[in-house]
């Protein structure tokens, strides 16, 4: 009993397509609170699809999504944020034409009262975002961007925050830090599905991973071990 | 001839056409940004409002009854229609965006049918009767409130230019300074993003058709009180400016169709002027639009779609 007690996201049996693509089979994974998982896998794997398939984008055709022991696999995008998930988008998804401040406000859609509060906890770990906040995003520096995503997410008091490729087109320097962020949002508390192409730093700070290939899990395990595995230092490493 | 003070006239009256131009672009363009229909026999449905208003102060002789009736009818035509557009949006990956035209173009269609058959005959309506206007309220705004030589502006262009500013600055407040105006502006820019914010889009769409459906009620009450008159064709000249004023400042371009609607409103009323007949203004109206799509084929400020 305990054992479930402490897992926060369950995917059972998860098969989707788009049309005639088959994107993902029989996908299982979990998440348990307080970890960081991390999804590996090259272009196409599924990565993306196994995140909007839990966030309700995407009606899967046969499978389970568990979210703090309520079945959602049916729910819609909004009701899934409200209900404490949130995704921060591959490429960021902000919203370049809006100011930093209506992007985050976005986030709180869904329960602006407390917004205030939590626009405060925001600048506070983000100073650049407060300097920022009545400046179109669209303006933002790639890294600056990404942290916009990320401030945005927790805007929307989740548990779990998935975070989607966020290295992808940063510099390794920024990708560090972007890194640090997300390490110390886990140490506050946050469990976080993370999908990443940077392998070797993705494994570095997650708990345990799963390895994409094609839509299926060929691999999982604790992350050490991932990053031990000859196989995978082969084929993500270059090693 | 034109001297400064005729021109001031001329350019208050072209204002208090040009806002009402605003309400009626800034309607199409934002059930285009967020409910995605290609609505451009809005206008029309604007008409279809004047009509029931005109029949209901027929019927009561209530200026308060006309204009809850011109409010009520916009609201709900836009609400009956409202799932019929939505059927075809709920796959929002694959916006069918031509069988939208061919709802609305079906609907202006039914409305101006209804209102040349089977309304007064077919011949125009009038405001200023006996039986609509039993106080003379609507008459009396006829006065003029300043006259210049042989232009004169009329309490109820001065009345339309006020209560046009006032309803143009409460839509932009709602767009730019409310919750359901942020999510206006997130599905505009990027309705995917703004889904996998948790932002709903069935329930924002169904927003969109609430405010326009106020805006277009407004409207209709300000356009009776500035014309005071209209006729079954009326629908179809004003939805044909619409779209033109909408694809000259950039398709779904708000802050564009804004300046360009007021510009032509001002150069209609400054036409009008110059002939002093009036029947020349269309015809200038729309050269002018035929130069700008030719020089700029992607509207004046640029399409935001
Ligand atoms: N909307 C879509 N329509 C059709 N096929 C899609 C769609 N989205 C994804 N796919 C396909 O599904 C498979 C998985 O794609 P997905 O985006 O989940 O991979 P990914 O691991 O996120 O890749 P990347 O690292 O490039 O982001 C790919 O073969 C892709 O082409
Ligand atoms: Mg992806």
């Amino acid at each position: 009993m305990e054992q479930k007690d402490d897992i926060i996201l369950q995917v059972r049996d998860l098969s989707v397509s788009y049309g005639h693509i088959k994107a993902l089979r029989e996908v299982n994974l979990e998440v348990r609170k307080g970890e960081i998982v991390v999804l590996v896998g090259s272009n196409g794997a599924g990565k993306t699809s196994i995140m909007e398939t839990i966030l309700g984008v995407n009606t899967p055709d046969a499978g389970q999504v568990t979210f703090e022991g309520r079945d959602i696999t049916k729910n819609p995008v909004d009701k899934n944020v409200r209900g404490g998930m949130t995704l921060v988008p591959e490429g960021r998804g902000v919203f370049a034409t809006m100011s930093v401040l209506d992007n985050l406000l976005l986030g709180a859609h869904h329960e602006l009262k407390t917004a205030g509060k939590k626009l405060n906890f925001v600048f506070e770990s983000f100073p650049v975002l407060g300097v920022r906040k009545n400046q179109l995003a669209g303006t933002l520096s790639g890294g600056e961007r990404q942290m916009l995503a990320i401030a945005r997410a927790l805007m929307s008091t989740p548990r779990m925050i998935m975070v989607d490729e966020p290295s992808i087109g940063l510099a390794p320097i920024v990708v560090n830090s972007i890194f640090d962020i997300l390490v110390n949002l886990n140490k506050e508390g946050y469990s976080i599905l993370l999908s990443e192409q940077n392998v070797y730093k993705a494994l570095k700070c997650a708990h345990r991973g799963y390895v994409l290939e094609t839509g299926r899990v060929i691999k999982e395990g604790r992350a050490e071990d991932l990053l031990n595995d000859p196989a995978i230092r082969e084929a993500y490493l270059g090693a | 001839m034109l001297n400064i003070e005729i021109l001031i006239a001329q350019i208050v009256n072209g204002l208090s056409l040009g806002s009402i131009y605003v309400l009626l672009v800034t309607g199409f363009n934002l059930l285009l940004l967020v409910a995605m229909i290609i609505h451009f026999s809005f206008p029309v449905i604007i008409v279809f409002s004047i009509y029931m208003s005109w029949i209901v102060m027929n019927l009561t002789g209530s200026l308060a009854l006309g204009i809850l009736a011109a409010v009520a009818s916009a609201i709900l035509v836009n609400m009956v229609s409202a799932p019929i557009f939505q059927h075809i949006m709920r796959k929002r990956g694959s916006v069918d965006i031509n069988a939208t035209m061919v709802i609305s173009m079906g609907m202006g269609m039914l409305i101006t049918e209804w209102t040349s058959h089977a309304i007064n005959n077919g011949f125009p309506i009038s405001f200023e009767t006996e039986a609509v206007d039993p106080h003379g309220w609507l008459r009396a705004t006829r006065a003029p409130f300043i006259r210049a030589g042989l232009v004169s502006i009329s309490y109820s262009q001065v009345l339309t230019l006020l209560t046009g500013i006032i309803l143009v600055a409460a839509l932009f407040w709602v767009l730019y300074k409310t919750k359901a105006g942020r999510a206006f502006r997130a599905i505009a820019e990027n309705p995917d993003g703004a889904r996998l914010v948790g932002i709903p889009l069935l329930k924002t769409g169904v927003q969109s058709y609430i405010l326009t459906g106020i805006l277009g009620g407004l409207t209709a009450a300000l356009m009776a009180l500035l014309l005071g008159q209209a006729s079954p064709d009326l629908g179809d000249q004003l939805g044909h400016k619409v779209l033109g004023i909408s694809i000259i400042a950039g398709l779904g371009n708000l802050g564009g169709g804004l300046v360009i609607a007021l510009l032509l409103g001002i150069v209609e009323a400054i036409v009008q002027g110059v002939f002093s007949g009036g029947s020349w203004s269309n015809t200038v109206a729309f050269l002018l639009m035929l130069v700008i799509v030719l020089a700029k084929p992607r509207g004046v400020f640029g399409i935001k779609l």
